[in-house]
Order: C-alpha cells, then structure tokens, then sequence
C-alpha cells in the first residue's frame, strides 16, 4: 500500500477522535496525535485498535509506546504490513 | 516483562529504603491528621485491614491494588483504611508505591521531594507515550518483587461520580500483563457525602471501604489482552460500587 494512501486511511480513523479541529485540517506526517490533534490520551488505544482492525494487523503494547506522531502510525502499519 | 536498567533498579532500591527510613516520621502524623484534625473515620476499616493483612500474609503472589478515584487524596486514605501506621512499619513492602500525575503532584521541586518519600512515581498522565511505559514497567518490577502498588484504573477522578467504565485506560491491563499471577485487591471507597468528585473529602466525612480479591485472565492478545483485563478490573469495581448503593436504599 501506497503511503499516501496509508496516511489517508490513518487519518480517516483519527479524526473522529480528535478534538483540535483546526490542527486536523493542516495534518501532516508530524503532527502530533495527543499534544497537536488533541486525541484523549485514554482513547489512543481505541485508535489502535481501529489500526488493528481496518489493517488485519496486530499491534502489541510495546509498540505503540513508538506512536507519537501520525507519521509514526503511518511508519508502524507500514513495516506491519511488509 | 523487559528488564530494568541497572541504574533504574537500583533508585528504586534506595527510595524504598529511604520511604522505609522515614515512614515513621510522616505516616503516623498523616493518620492523626486524618483521624483527629479532618476528623474522617472509615466504616470497615478494622475488617478491611484484617483482609488485607490476611492476603499479604498468606501469599506473596504480585498484588495489585485498585480503586474508585474521587478526590486527589484517595491514596492517602485508602492506604489508611487498608493498614494503621504502626502494621506498615512492621510490613514496609505492604505500603503501596502510587503513580500521581507528574503535572499535578510533581511540577515542583518541593512536591517532588513529597511524593518521592511517599512512595510515589510520577507519571507523565497523557503525555509521551515511551514515558508512560517506562513508569509502568517500574511498577510491574516493584510488584513482581513483592510490593504492593495502587492505581486508579479511571485514570483520573470520576467525572460523575460513579464508576466510569468508558474512560478507563489500558494502563492497568498493561501492567497486569507484564506480571503473571497478579492478583487484583479491588477497593471501593466513598464517604457518606460524597457524590461527586471533588479536591478534597469534607471535614468529618464517613467513609465505608468494600474489597475484592481476584485474579484477572486473559485468553486476548497484544492491545486487547491489556483492555480486556482493565474492563475486568472496572467491572468489579462498579460491582463493588453497586454493592455500596444498594446497601443505602
């Protein structure tokens, strides 16, 4: 899968978790979910989980410690997908 | 469970000793200020600490303690419904390491230096993410060596009141699944007015403490192994809280 393609499917499983709507409308590789889209710390796992789900990957705890930025996630389900 | 860097275990050795050195300075005169100046009493307590003492003493299996969140000073008090100053002098290990939110309880030098001799590790609550893991991993290694450890599985104080399963984090599942045979002591506790959340119990409040031991299994893997523990630990919790309620009518 193209990247673009991986980023805007990411994207389309964040946004209705994010609060900060203005950030979310000039998103990029390094914006940050928690601090710039304002994504509740405690539903970061029901983003991932959607990750798990939409993607057919499984994603352990230790990695999503590496999640920070969209890019990141993007990064993450890139390498899970090979 | 990922081993902890040398310099990590060891400062976690030293704060031990020094919570161990200095509990007797600081927790009894935490308790008379509880007792006699706030003048809250706990309904239960005798039968809570006779529990709680009786689980520590039967089995040094990890242990887990976890509870409703209403006040910014539930640890305190439930550390004190569960033993009396003079029982955790003689069973230091019992007194339970709490994780308070570093913006809260440690943004300043001083309020650093208190939570650290009150057996405390803040952690960075919502922020980088390495960091939360790497506070949660130093409490599994605490638990696995026999301490005891007290977390808030609602991450933060109840917003209505009640039990919240919908906002609870996965932290508690994460923590339980990198200690194996973990077992979970429950603790529900609410003063008489206490109907929401609040900074602070009132002055001569009346609490009632309920508990309940179990061991959370997981058959789920990865991220949902970790949500389908905590959601087990939130459901006794509101178990226990139901319980509460029902006793009242």
């Amino acid at each position: 899968m193209e990247q673009a393609e991986l980023f805007s499917k990411v994207l389309k499983i964040i946004s209705p978790f994010a609060k900060n709507q203005d950030a979310l409308a000039k998103v990029g590789m390094d914006t940050h979910i928690l601090d710039d889209l304002k994504v509740n710390s405690a539903r970061l796992v029901d983003v991932v989980l959607a990750f798990e789900d939409e993607f057919g990957i499984e994603i352990a705890d230790e990695d999503v410690d590496d999640v920070n930025t969209v890019g990141d996630a993007v990064r993450l389900i890139g390498a899970k997908l090979g | 469970m990922a081993e902890l860097a040398l310099r990590t275990r060891l400062a976690l050795q030293l704060q031990r000793v020094v919570v161990a050195t200095l509990a007797p300075l600081w927790a009894p005169a935490l308790a008379v200020g509880m007792r006699l100046v706030l003048r809250w009493r706990i309904e239960g307590a005798r039968e809570a600490r006779a529990e709680y003492a009786r689980i520590r003493a039967t089995s040094r299996a990890p242990l887990l303690v976890c509870a409703n969140h209403l006040t910014m000073v539930d640890s305190a008090i439930i550390a004190w419904a569960l033993g009396s100053p003079g029982w955790y002098l003689l069973h230091p290990s019992s007194l339970p390491w709490n994780v308070p939110d570093r913006a809260n309880f440690a943004s300043r030098w001083w309020q650093r230096i208190l939570v650290y001799l009150m057996k405390c590790i803040p952690i960075p609550r919502g922020g980088d993410r390495a960091e939360v893991a790497g506070v949660l991993h130093r409490l599994a290694w605490l638990l696995a060596r026999g301490d005891v450890g007290l977390v808030f599985p609602e991450g933060g104080r109840s917003r209505t009141g009640r039990v919240e399963r919908a906002t609870s984090t996965y932290g508690v599942g994460r923590i339980l699944g990198l200690v194996p045979g973990c077992r979970v002591l429950c603790v529900h506790l609410r003063g008489e007015g206490q109907e929401a959340f609040s900074r602070a119990p009132r002055r001569g409040e009346r609490f009632h403490v309920a508990l309940e031991l179990f061991e959370p299994k997981s058959d789920a893997t990865g991220l949902r192994r970790s949500l389908d523990l905590t959601r087990q630990v939130i459901g006794r919790l509101a178990d226990l809280e139901q319980g509460f309620f029902d006793a009242r009518r």
